[in-house]
């Protein structure tokens, strides 16, 4: 179907040197670690001495078991949540509508660990509701391990299932939901013969990114799992590299293929099970927003009131709490701007190290994102094809996992980057790329081919088309992506945390560590700044494009 | 076993859009009959309605005589095609086929012998276990129309079933179309903004236009004996001349603007001329019945120029400008002495393609 176009040199250069970072940052970490799983951690011998030592060691596979089953849960638990929230935001119209959307936004856009440590203030062992229940003798079950690590998780997620499977759910036909019942199905029998196959791929691509996600997260499993005591793949490798008793690189490479293994085996999984992708459209007229009565308008705005409220609760109690007095451990009911003072005193660099990191990683992520998603799209060599897939490489690989593969690599020679801002920046970089890249090259299909030989045969040049013609249109889904690459680098902590030193601080990490063993106060303060930036971020790119996550396909690998 | 639709005074709004206007309607058990009028006018609305898709604001639809108005559209057994297809893509086309049968709990050789059936009748025998997905646009009409027609239903719904089909292919279907509904005997609803379409499938047509039925009645007789200046105007389509009646002891007389006497005999009463004189009227003249003409007649225009001539394999077709500024389109044979573009010729009218219209209420003068 596609044109055989003229080779063009200046794009085969592009992807050239995508590929080359690519193999650098993304290949190059990824082969080491995987070559050093092989090194014996006793004998310094080539061989699988590891891979005995971990699935013969009951401390090794618990973390196994542990990963699998709280991204399980997790993943069951959002869907149960988002698909019903999805369908009542597609299906009717209710108040406050838009309200709810940013609160579900900023939920998903907020670190998972703020969340984890907004549980661990409330019902943690020094919680206020845990110490509201001990004067009352009762003493109520804490936040900590896999049961809260599953809540915590479904509450910062779930919103990835409602975007996906939201925006599946408007785009279905109308006439082919009509036809079903007018074939005899009632309504409930409609929905489970026709809507609910129909959204199938939606929701095993969302099922998939969460259970992605939960194995990769590192920040709230350590809070809540309390280091040792409940161990996951991706807190383990960390541990094991970065051990104070004494590091077991080897061990820790051995855990980072394991769970790089996990995470492609729950991709090809996806991927299968959507193989036989039949959803199409023929030009159909998405479904209308049913306009139900006032008194179930008011109960369905109350229902998602009530659901999405419960899941950003844990962040405005961290807001609430950090303009509040802390004693001890304890928070006072006194407002006060201490612990702002103490963590700006406190900060050092932090602050200005996320904002230059992150903006310079968001203005590279943009530029190459955009230009690879037009090429990627357009100009069909083998070697894009290849590119096209290192760029989603970086999605299944956890933050932890690439971070360590960064440090054996580039701690020596010819490229000595550990300890610099550069290795961060570079992280931050390939980790979110493929949100640009794929969000721009999503709106790249749906620009009209003809529109470009026009332009060529008007005698614009490449370049000239691509400046002149497709970025202007292409700048919504590049506008879209880097929105969400921005969030997500700006909030980054599984990564950064094993390259950073004293002076490469990110505010991130410095509100993860006074949650970890510092003072929550400070904690507080550090995350309402991540949420405050946050939400500006959001509103403001609000004014500018309708921001839906669901929209940049970001996740879908071709 | 064909069932008769009475329809009595459906009204529906949507917001201060009027869709319907109080419509009634009796469809004949056996019989086509179509909608037809331009986008808005309601003909969706009014399919819809029976459908049960839409909730009608007041009157009532009775099949046999049963009120079926309040009925969910699960419980109507209406056959509906739809426009888009609507075929569901993750099934195949014997299990879409099948669809309706399954809720019906036929036995499973019942439900294979009638899918087979019923894909052999729509030429889509061949393609019993193909997905949508793998079908074109044609076969997915097939799909649809196998998929409503097997269950046997009350009545056949069809919402522009041909119109995301290219053109060869909707002459094909529609009379395939045409031709399964007569074998079949079922009571069909057809929805068309193709006059051409609607002619042609028809036993009965509905003018529709905002919201009312301007017209119903056999192809021909739509055709032939417009009663209202926009069924001539959207069936078939005419050149029209605004004047008023002028009634003289030489004959019946319609008085341009431009001053201009043209005669009427023959397409109004002198009586009805006489009661609407000096009214302003509509004077509507098919493309076929304006000609050259050697003899400047009464009913005519002298010189005439020719400002286009469309050359259409069968016949040409001219645009030409009287000298009061009128344009008038007409067809002619080609012949050899064809006029040339910039050329002047005289033009008149055969009455028998001509009717008159009243200019206020759009209403038929005979």
């Amino acid at each position: 179907m596609l044109s055989k176009r003229p080779t063009v040199d200046v794009w085969r250069w592009t992807v050239l040197v995508g590929l080359a970072i690519c193999l650098v940052f993304v290949v190059w970490p990824l082969f080491e670690l995987a070559r050093q799983s092989f090194i014996g951690q006793s004998s310094q011998t080539f061989g699988f001495e590891n891979y005995t030592t971990f699935f013969s060691s009951n401390y090794f596979m618990r973390a196994a078991y542990n990963s699998l089953w709280i991204a399980s849960g997790t993943t069951a638990m959002t869907l149960l949540m988002g698909i019903p929230l999805a369908y009542m935001f597609s299906r009717f119209e209710f108040p406050g509508k838009p309200f709810l959307k940013i609160l579900v936004l900023l939920s998903m856009m907020s670190p998972p660990f703020i969340g984890a440590y907004a549980w661990i203030m409330l019902m943690g062992r020094g919680g206020i509701i845990t110490q509201w229940g001990l004067s009352w003798g009762i003493e109520l079950h804490t936040i900590y391990g896999p049961t809260g690590i599953i809540i915590a998780s479904t509450l910062s997620l779930y919103p990835i299932v409602f975007w996906i499977v939201g925006g599946a759910m408007r785009q279905l036909d109308q006439s082919v939901e009509e036809a079903a019942g007018l074939l005899g199905r009632k309504p409930i029998g409609v929905f489970l013969t026709v809507t609910l196959p129909l959204l199938r791929p939606a929701v095993i691509t969302s099922a998939m990114l969460v259970f992605l996600a939960v194995l990769a997260d590192f920040g709230l499993p350590n809070l809540l799992g309390e280091g040792e005591r409940f161990q996951v793949l991706a807190t383990l490798a960390y541990n094991l590299f970065l051990s104070e008793i004494g590091e077991e690189p080897g061990m820790a490479a051995v855990t980072s293929v394991v769970l790089v293994t996990m995470a492609g085996i729950v991709v090809g999984f996806g991927q299968w099970l959507n193989r036989a992708n039949r959803v199409f459209n023929d030009g159909s007229q998405p479904i209308g927003l049913k306009k139900p009565s006032k008194a179930t308008q008011l109960i369905l705005a109350g229902t998602a009131l009530g659901i999405v409220i419960t899941a950003n609760a844990p962040i405005m109690v961290v807001l609430a709490s950090s303009f509040l007095e802390i004693r001890g451990a304890v928070f006072q009911p006194v407002l006060t701007l201490d612990n702002y003072t103490k963590a700006f005193a406190m900060m050092g660099n932090a602050l200005t190290n996320s904002l230059v990191f992150a903006g310079i990683a968001l203005v590279l992520a943009t530029v190459f994102g955009a230009v690879f998603g037009y090429v990627l799209t357009r100009q069909k060599y083998l070697s894009s094809r290849c590119l096209d897939f290192l760029l989603m490489v970086p999605f299944i690989v956890p933050g932890t996992v690439l971070g360590i593969g960064f440090v054996q690599v580039f701690n020596t020679p010819p490229l000595l980057l550990t300890g610099t801002s550069t290795i961060i920046v570079i992280i931050y970089l390939v980790r979110r790329l493929p949100y640009v890249s794929r969000s721009s090259a999503s709106i790249v299909h749906q620009i009209d081919m003809a529109l470009e030989d026009a332009s060529s045969s008007l005698g614009a040049k490449p370049l000239g088309t691509f400046r002149r013609i497709m970025l202007p249109l292409m700048q919504p889904g590049i506008f879209a992506g880097a929105v969400l690459a921005w969030l997500e680098i700006f909030n980054e902590l599984s990564a950064s945390i094993v390259l950073y030193t004293g002076a490469t601080k990110t505010l991130p990490i410095a509100a993860y560590q006074q949650a970890m063993g510092g003072d929550f106060g400070v904690a507080a303060a550090y995350s309402g700044l991540l949420i405050a930036i946050t939400s500006i971020s959001i509103g403001l790119s609000m004014l500018f494009a309708d921001i839906d996550p669901a929209r940049p396909h970001v996740y879908k690998s071709a | 076993m064909a069932h008769s639709v009475s329809l009595n005074g459906l009204s529906k709004r949507f917001g201060s859009h009027v869709a319907l206007n109080s419509v009634s309607l009796q469809i004949e058990p056996g019989e086509l009959l179509t909608l037809l009028g331009p986008s808005g006018c309601g003909k969706t609305t009014l399919l819809r309605a029976i459908a049960g898709l839409y909730q009608p604001d007041a009157g009532s639809i009775h099949v046999n005589g049963h009120d079926i108005t309040h009925r969910p559209p699960y419980q109507r057994d209406m056959g509906m095609v739809f426009q888009n297809f609507a075929v569901f893509p993750h099934l195949s086309v014997a299990d879409n086929v099948a669809y309706g049968l399954k809720v019906r709990g036929y036995s499973d050789s019942n439900i294979q012998s009638r899918i087979d059936e019923a894909l052999r009748k729509v030429k889509l025998d061949q393609l019993k276990q193909r997905f949508p997905s793998e079908l074109s646009g044609g076969q997915k009409q097939r799909v649809g129309l196998a998929r409503a027609m097997v269950i046997e239903p009350t009545m056949l719904l069809m919402d522009e079933p041909l119109s995301n089909l290219d053109a060869k292919l909707r002459i094909e279907m529609r009379q395939e179309i045409r031709l399964l509904q007569r074998e079949l005997g079922i009571t069909t609803l057809y929805v068309t903004h193709d006059q051409e379409e609607a002619l042609a499938v028809s036993d009965r047509i509905a003018v529709m236009n905002s919201g009312d039925i301007v017209q119903l009645g056999t192809p021909e007789h739509i055709y032939s004996d417009p009663q209202h200046a926009f069924v001539m105007d959207f069936v078939g389509g005419c050149n029209w001349v605004k004047g008023t009646v002028d009634v003289t002891v030489s004959g019946i007389c319609l008085q341009t603007h431009q001053n201009k006497g043209i005669s009427i005999d023959g397409i109004v009463s002198t009586e009805t001329a006489r009661k609407h004189a000096g009214h302003e009227v509509l004077l509507g003249i098919r493309f076929d019945a304006i000609a050259f003409s050697n003899v400047p007649a009464a009913n005519g225009w002298r010189d005439t120029t020719v400002l286009l001539r469309t050359y259409l394999g069968s016949h040409l077709q001219y645009t030409v400008r009287t000298q009061g500024g009128i344009e008038l389109l007409f067809n002619a044979p080609s012949a050899i002495d064809a006029v040339d573009e910039g050329g002047i010729a005289s033009v008149d009218f055969s009455p028998s393609g001509a009717y008159l219209f009243d200019a206020a209420s759009g209403k038929r003068l005979v």
